[in-house]
């Protein structure tokens, strides 16, 4: 099973105002350090999905220290969900300057890459490997329901 | 001794030299600085925050608060008051001449008024403010998509944010929507920013400036920051934010221009003749950045 953060609820603990943006390196730092904090305690494995629901309006910076930093550390296949178009202007360029890759959860439940292709896909397969995905008879991946 | 800085008539981004030169030659000599704006018939956004941020230079320069003289008509006092001026600026000048009791943001040309950036928590309300305002402006006066309108948000984050990371010190950013007959004969939405900290030569000097070697100058600065994304922070996430804009601006044939220490860059549209670069400007501390986004094409 996936472990699942809701980003909308974490900036609300993690900076403990009503934002419902997430900008400035400050705030992407108090919310990467809140999620790391809770793998630490609860000694989760390094597949997570991150839902965007709730946040309006995400910039580079914050991207960048939340999404960015936490592939770099401690999380190494990230799955996101509940992305506007809006989220992924930050999100997509953010990913590709570091060459790094995300996995996009669509509303239909199926899987895309988010970042350069190979790696995007390497990750799917890593999903499917881990029997947390499965591809369907016409290639399209989706995440299993827990 | 007290020292005349005149504001120009016309003050905006192209003005803006004429009150660094006055300025810069000013704080040479010494001694308290009044900033004349009674003649000032216009001031643009970013003549607003420069010259709040010439107000904190000359504080900090002199220990003595600088005097100001409001400009004299009527109708551009009722402006600069809706737009925030006077609000702001009674925190760093000795004001003098008619100030009008207006609420600032009372009209549907200030999108933001001018507002301090001191600290994340100031991004965070701008950002807040702004959407709930450009939103719509964006879209039905300027023709650009709905959904990409966040993109404007996140620009003016990231713009804001280069005060808290790396000025040292506050500023200020200001907003606002205006037919631009002079230059375009189009809708605009303008955002200025502007302060008077270290700039950018100093900020990007500790890991840059030997890279550069014999060339590394407000100039160079500049470049390395706007054009390689370069950043004073080793951390390869770093220089997103200035990328980020020059994205967002590309793809709605924006403007963007900055102005720092005796340089200026600009990227700028098919539709500006600003020059790249410009260097041997009147010195003048900070940095003042201004974004241009206008009326799209297509719509016009």
């Amino acid at each position: 099973m996936i472990r699942s953060i809701d980003v909308s609820a974490v900036l609300r603990q993690a900076v403990r105002a009503t934002y419902a943006d997430l900008v400035t390196r400050a705030t992407g730092r108090a919310v990467r350090e809140h999620i790391e904090q809770a793998y630490v305690a609860a000694d989760l494995a390094d597949v997570a999905r991150m839902d965007f629901t709730g946040v309006r309006c995400i910039d580079y910076s914050c991207a960048d220290e939340i999404v960015a930093k936490l592939l770099r550390g401690r999380i190494r296949v990230l799955v996101l969900r509940g992305c506007s178009e809006a989220h992924l202007e930050a999100l997509g360029p953010v990913l590709e300057g570091h060459g790094l890759a995300a996995l996009l959860e669509r509303d239909d439940g199926t899987l895309d890459g988010l970042g350069p292709r190979a790696t995007a896909e390497a990750l799917l397969e890593e999903l499917v490997t881990l029997r947390l995905a499965a591809r369907s008879a016409g290639g399209v991946v989706a995440l299993v329901a827990a | 001794m007290t020292l005349l800085v005149d504001v120009p008539a016309h003050f905006d981004d192209r003005s803006f030299d004429q009150l660094a030169g006055g300025f810069a030659r000013a704080i040479a000599e010494g001694g308290r600085l009044l900033f004349d704006a009674h003649a000032t018939e216009w001031a643009s956004p970013y003549g607003l925050v420069g010259l709040l941020a010439a107000g904190q230079a000359a504080r900090a320069a002199s220990r003595e608060t600088p005097l100001l003289t409001a400009p004299t008509a009527p109708e551009v006092q009722s402006y600069w008051a809706r737009a925030g001026f006077f609000a702001a600026a009674k925190d760093l000048f000795e004001i003098h001449g008619k100030v009008p009791r207006v609420k600032p943001a009372a009209d549907s040309e200030v999108l933001l008024p001018v507002t301090a950036v001191r600290a994340a928590d100031d991004v965070h309300e701008v950002v807040g403010r702004i959407q709930q305002r450009a939103t719509a402006i964006l879209s039905s006066e300027l023709g650009i998509d709905p959904k990409a309108t966040m993109g404007f948000a996140m620009a003016l984050s990231e713009a804001c944010q280069n005060i808290v990371e790396h000025a040292g010190t506050g500023g200020w950013v200001a907003v606002q929507s205006y037919h631009w007959r002079r230059r375009l004969a189009r809708q605009v939405v303008v955002i200025a920013v502007a302060d008077a900290g270290m700039g950018f030569r100093a900020s990007l000097e500790p890991t840059q400036g030997r890279r550069f070697g014999d060339r590394w100058s407000d100039a160079t600065a500049l470049e390395a920051a706007l054009v390689q994304g370069v950043s004073r922070f080793r951390d390869p996430g770093r220089g997103q934010g200035l990328k980020g804009i020059r994205n967002y601006l590309s793809r709605w044939d924006g403007k963007i221009a900055i102005r720092s220490g005796t340089a200026r860059i600009a990227i700028a549209p098919s539709w500006d003749d600003d020059v790249p670069l410009a260097e041997g400007l009147p010195s003048f501390p900070g940095s003042q950045v201004l974004v241009i986004v206008p009326e799209q094409k297509a719509r016009h």
